[in-house]
């Protein structure tokens, strides 16, 4: 861990609060800022959240929009009519120890100042605002990213490969000029090298512009054959360095390479060990955790095929099987974020295509820097335009997420991208390339030099000169062959014309060539010639790296090889036949006639290298967890406690995302019964079958449903990683639960720093052995994940941030539950006990940018009894309305569930003010009760062991609290909505 | 009786197919689907180009969906009467086609926008419409990228005068259209293009409202009485 652990608040001390504030009023004491001094009674919502003028009331649409280049607007995290006695004092780096002198206290004493000398509310950034930190992207930056900007900006690109004739032909060949250069003998060639003779016979082609087969072009820079690093070559010269250094790998993982093949590799088949064995690709410092997973996984019948495969696939009943996966674009989205957040949702979706299933949602789990900061500004409106763009290209339901603001993902932005598919529990597909003399078919787009920088160093220091220019390493979506590519994998699957099929992410035709073999008959013969390329510049090196989108392999049966094609054809499907699957255990290559692979595919793909790294907790844990928020001064009254729920639903983090949300097609398919802002995302299951023309079957749809829910928590997890993995599961499946859903299986992604740092390392064991353990106690098996490594700025590691999906399923759809209080004159009731927790609330983070002391307790036992009262009083049909209480407690919930339905309510709260509205105790819930089921709704509670307390009544256009305060439901809005305004510029 | 004919085209990128069917199912109608490639209607008695990104729309939404074989069928079919329905996407290819005049740019935000939209139907009297009466309000989901219908003075002029605009936004114009145009027809009556999507208010599982069945309803009344 660094010395100056990155966290919330841990601002570096180099950097007074002012520079945080930097376009906010003076922050010295006594310097009384401009504007209101004290929240008026004004009906006017926004003059009570309204930041100090005048820039305030624009802050929030700078923020996210594009503000004047150099201006900082004001947070929008501001409420800057602090009560007077509610005064913290300035907010420090929680690792320093708070001054005794500085706890604030509600003496109800406190100067006049309407608001605290120095706002606390924003907290400072890891470092300092980094005009620095993206000095190419700052300023006017956001623009390119804009959705009229970037999404469209391809026409040249996609108008090549994709335009169909535009002057129709009969039977619709398109009689398109080839896609690539038409092979022609350059003026230097000196035509040594013939066309390869193993140039793809047409038969085997498909390409909707170009009929004929595209033998390889030889270039006139490129240097003779005699470049080429063939295995014969590298067996005569033992000793020519290879730059496996600059491919990552480490001198013994070299060592080994040369061990396993008995000579050293060859350039290509370092290509291909250094990404196969790259942390990426290998998992090999998580791998000696995740087995947890494995070794405690709960006996359940629901699953159908476990990790390992490209997603796991478990069993929700009437035939029909669910596999979901969560996958991480973390640093492609940092990078170029509309790209890098497109290509995320990209390649999701084709690890569910890959196992047989019509991909039906998407959801995603966002983390940015602070609201306010300038490169937010240029990463939040990218990340959101590309996820957008390519999920509603593809047809695919957005149906929920999360958007979190948090300085320490200001350079570290955490894109993680979620796909849910279903098929038939026979259609179930696997990455297995079985049965010589099965052919190998790669289809989809051709292969381009995308996100292939680390090739680059091969081709430099084996080739010559010129091309060693720098490529790309960031991939560029195009959604629209991939839309085509599901249609045409589900008609391919329908037919039965595959024996095993992989998708092709990270490392490309080396990872599924790799792992298509190794699971497979166990050898595989492939001709790089015949890879369709849209760059006819690439080496084999690259190609072998290249992460060109929208891509997949297929094992197909000889016989079967004319329909495949004809099939591709008809969605104008590029398809060619790459190799063929042999008995000889061994992945062979060749490249212009020469073998230039020849390893046994097992060693590149499932037995890399396995570390089990050192760890230890991080250095200032203790301290951090001394720094409990028992210090921090409270609202003592009620008009600071009504203050603080408007402030609390106006953060960052609370207020009402729309703005993210209505970029999202929510609708498409037709089967989204619930999606954001409500509590889990609820889809029908029905699909129509292929074989019928997509018409929808005449029967009634199926009631069949699932629920699904992503959530994280970076503050808990950095307090205690093992409970902030637990409690992220808990809320999850709590959130799933409060539909009416029975939990059945979880996914995850793993976010953290570097695991070489030992205090990273501990808290990655900890969040691991945390959420293995909870998942045996829940009786929900993982079925899949992800780890994404190396978040962090520089020594400054992100929060820890696993953030699990939890899958539930519907019996009956029809009887889900909304978060929605809409129906006047029902019973509210909070399910669950209320403990006084703080440690790593949004309280404690909003008010005073403090993180410190412990997590809430998890008590998966109370998770489990709620979701089973739940579950039954949905049988009953005794709820109107169920909201789970997380992030922000009751006061929370009861927010956004009368901004949901449109009503009001009026409640009395049971406890202490404070710790009821604020506090975020697990296993809670607020639910609306029908008229005459609260006595039936007790018992179940009582028999589960639920505390059930009686809060109010369902009504009205305001929040009341009884005896306390009341807000018109006119003003929450505003303060929800306010921050990120749901049509900015 | 036999139930009425209505035909869905599926485009490259088209996404919406699946949803106009089943809302046509709803409304009574047997659903045919059809392949923008083949160069037979069918027999069908009426057509919905559906919602979705045909080709991408990596060049202008719909530019080349209009060169598909089947609208070579389709607009002499249209031109001679037939009932043509263009939702989202399809409406940017009736414009395309010059089935209906004027154009769809990309939306005032520069954003995709997804909303519930309130709507006034303000033409009861097309083929599509007929179940509504003019002036009543709809919710139906607004969901595009290039939804601002654009058109010429003149021919705003003339679409107000005739009466040819179908349904028009409400509260909010959601993607900065001249006149807060939702919808248009052409003179006959016949071809009407959407912006928002009436198959995802046909179900109050899935929908906001079941507001937008009227359309489909309307038309296999009229192919029943026909």
């Amino acid at each position: 861990m660094s010395e100056q652990p990155p966290n919330e608040h841990g601002g570096s001390p180099d950097h007074g609060p002012d520079q945080h504030v930097a376009g906010r009023p003076p922050a010295a004491p006594g310097a009384e800022p401009p504007g209101p001094v004290a929240i008026p009674e004004s009906p006017s919502p926004a003059a009570g959240l309204v930041a100090p003028p005048p820039a305030a009331p624009q802050a929030p649409a700078a923020g996210l929009g594009a503000p004047p280049a150099g201006v900082r607007p004001a947070p929008p995290t501001a409420p800057s009519d602090l009560p007077p006695s509610y005064s913290p004092a300035p907010h420090r780096p929680a690792a320093e120890p708070w001054p005794e002198a500085g706890a604030p206290e509600f003496s109800g004493t406190a100067p006049q100042p309407s608001r605290p000398a120095v706002p606390p509310e924003a907290p400072p950034a890891a470092e300092p605002w980094p005009e620095a930190g993206a000095p190419e992207f700052s300023g006017t930056a956001a623009q390119p990213y804009t959705p009229a900007a970037a999404p469209r900006p391809q026409a040249g690109y996609e108008a090549q490969s994709y335009v169909p004739a535009a002057e129709p032909q009969a039977g619709y060949e398109p009689p398109r000029a080839p896609e690539q250069p038409a092979p022609q003998a350059p003026a230097e060639w000196d035509g040594t090298i013939p066309v390869p003779a193993t140039a793809a016979p047409a038969d085997s082609v498909y390409h909707p512009q170009a009929p004929e087969p595209v033998p390889p072009v030889p270039r006139p820079a490129e240097p003779p054959a005699t470049a080429t690093d063939t295995v014969d070559g590298a067996r005569n010269t033992p000793d020519r360095p290879l730059p496996y250094v600059e491919l990552g790998m480490k001198d013994d993982e070299y060592e080994r390479v040369k061990q396993i093949l008995g000579r050293r590799p060859t350039s290509a088949e370092l290509a291909i060990y250094s990404v196969m064995w790259s942390e990426h690709c290998s998992y090999k410092s998580s791998k000696v955790h995740l087995r947890q997973f494995a070794d405690k996984a709960p006996q359940t019948d629901a699953l159908l095929v476990g990790m390992g495969e490209n997603a796991g696939v478990v069993d929700v009943g009437q035939g029909w099987a669910v596999t979901f996966k969560v996958e991480s674009h973390n640093h492609p989205s940092y990078v170029e974020p509309y790209q890098g957040a497109a290509t995320g949702v990209g390649g999701i979706v084709r690890d569910i295509i890959s196992m047989g299933a019509r991909p039906v949602a998407v959801m995603d789990s966002l983390r940015f820097g602070p609201a306010d900061a300038p490169d937010t500004n240029r990463v939040l409106p990218g990340v959101v335009a590309g996820i957008g763009g390519y999920g509603n290209s593809l047809g695919l339901p957005n149906i929920g997420g999360e958007v979190v603001f948090d300085p320490c993902y200001l350079q570290n932005p955490l894109v993680n991208a979620l796909c849910v598919g279903v098929l038939k529990h026979e259609d179930i597909k696997r990455a297995t390339a079985p049965g010589p003399g099965n052919q190998v078919i790669l289809f989809g787009a051709g292969t381009g030099p995308d996100g292939i920088g680390g090739a680059s160093v091969l081709a430099s220091a084996t080739f010559d000169e010129a091309s060693a220019q720098k490529r790309p390493s960031v991939q560029v979506g195009d959604p629209f062959m991939e839309k085509l590519l599901i249609e045409c994998c589900l008609e391919l699957f329908a037919e039965d014309l595959v024996v095993g099929i992989q998708d092709l992410g990270a490392a490309g035709v080396s990872c599924a060539t790799t792992e298509l073999a190794a699971a497979g008959t166990g050898g595989m013969h492939v001709d790089l010639d015949r890879v369709p390329l849209r760059d006819p510049t690439l080496r084999p090196e690259e190609i072998l790296m290249s992460e060109s989108q929208e891509r997949m392999m297929a094992v197909v049966e000889p016989d079967r090889v004319a329909r495949f094609l004809e099939i591709c054809a008809r969605w104008e499907v590029p398809a060619t036949v790459i190799g063929e699957v042999t008995d000889t255990g061994r992945l062979v290559m060749t490249w212009r006639g020469e073998v230039i692979v020849d390893i046994p595919p097992g060693t590149a793909a499932d037995e890399g290298p396995v570390y089990e790294r050192p760890y230890a907790p991080p250095a200032d844990l203790e301290q951090i967890r001394a720094d409990t928020p028992g210090r921090l001064a409270r609202p003592s009254n009620a008009d600071e406690l009504r203050r603080t729920v408007l402030w609390l639903a106006g953060s960052p983090n609370l207020a009402s995302k729309t703005w993210v949300t209505s970029q999202y097609d929510r609708y498409v398919r037709g089967n989204t019964v619930l999606a954001m802002p409500e509590d889990a995302g609820v889809l029908r299951i029905t699909e129509p079958s292929a074989a019928t023309g997509g018409v929808p079957p005449e029967a009634v749809e199926s009631s069949l449903g699932i629920a699904l829910s992503l959530d994280g928590n970076g503050r808990y997890a950095r307090l205690d990683p093992y409970a902030g993995a637990q409690l992220a599961l808990s809320e999850a499946y709590r959130n799933v639960a409060v539909t009416g859903a029975r939990p059945l299986a979880v996914t995850n992604c793993l976010n953290f720093g570097s695991p070489e740092d030992p205090g990273v390392m501990w808290q990655f064991a900890q969040a691991v052995e945390g959420l293995a353990d909870a998942c045996l106690r829940l009786g929900i098996p993982v079925t899949g994940g992800n780890v994404s490594f190396y978040n962090q700025t520089g020594s400054a590691a992100i929060n820890p941030t696993p953030v699990i999906g939890v899958l539930g399923v519907h019996d009956d759809v029809r009887r889900r539950l909304s978060m929605a209080f809409a129906a006047e004159n029902t019973t509210l009731v909070l399910l669950g006990q209320t403990r006084e927790e703080f440690g790593g609330s949004e309280w404690a983070h909003v008010v005073y940018g403090h993180l410190g002391g412990l997590p809430p307790l998890v008590d998966l036992q109370a998770e489990a009894a709620l979701a089973s009262v739940i579950s039954s009083a949905v049988l009953d049909g005794l709820l109107a309305a169920a909201h789970d209480l997380s992030d922000g407690g009751l006061s929370q919930a009861l927010v956004e569930s009368c901004l949901r339905g449109g009503l009001g309510c009026r409640v009395t709260l049971p406890g202490d003010p404070f710790t009821t509205l604020f506090s975020e105790s697990v296993a809670r819930a607020v639910v609306a009760v029908r008229p005459g089921g609260e006595s039936r709704l007790a018992a179940l509670c009582e028999a589960a062991g639920v505390q059930a307390t009686q809060l109010g009544v369902i009504g009205g256009d305001s929040l009341t609290v009884e005896g306390l305060f009341s807000i018109p439901l006119s003003e929450l809005r505003e303060a929800h909505e306010h921050l990120i305004p749901s049509y900015a510029g | 009786m036999n139930a009425a004919r209505v035909g869905v085209i599926t485009f490259p990128g088209s996404l919406d197919d699946i949803d106009a069917m089943r809302a046509l199912r709803l409304a009574g109608a047997e659903p045919v689907a059809l392949w923008h490639a083949d160069h037979d209607l069918r027999g069908i008695d009426a057509v919905v180009l559906p919602g979705g990104f045909s080709y991408g729309d990596y060049l202008r939404a719909g530019a080349i969906a209009r060169f598909a074989p089947l609208m070579e069928q389709l607009v002499p079919a249209a031109r001679a009467g037939l009932p043509v329905l263009g939702i989202c996407n399809g409406f940017q290819v009736l414009c395309e086609s010059h089935l209906l005049p004027g154009a769809l740019l990309p939306n005032a935000s520069r954003h995709f926008v997804c909303r519930d939209q309130r709507l006034r139907i303000d033409n009861a009297d097309t083929v599509w419409t007929a179940d509504y009466s003019a002036g009543q309000e709809l919710v139906i989901p607004v969901k595009n990228m290039d939804g601002r219908y654009v058109a010429d003075e003149e021919t705003l002029t003339e679409l107000e005068a005739a009466g040819r605009v179908v349904a028009r936004y409400l509260d909010l114009n959601p993607n900065g259209s001249l006149n807060d145009i939702a919808g248009i027809t052409n003179e006959a009556g016949n071809v009407v293009g959407l912006m928002p999507h009436p198959e995802h208010a046909a179900e109050s599982l899935t929908g906001p409202s079941t507001d937008g069945l009227g359309f489909f309803t309307s038309i296999v009344k009229r192919l029943v009485t026909t």
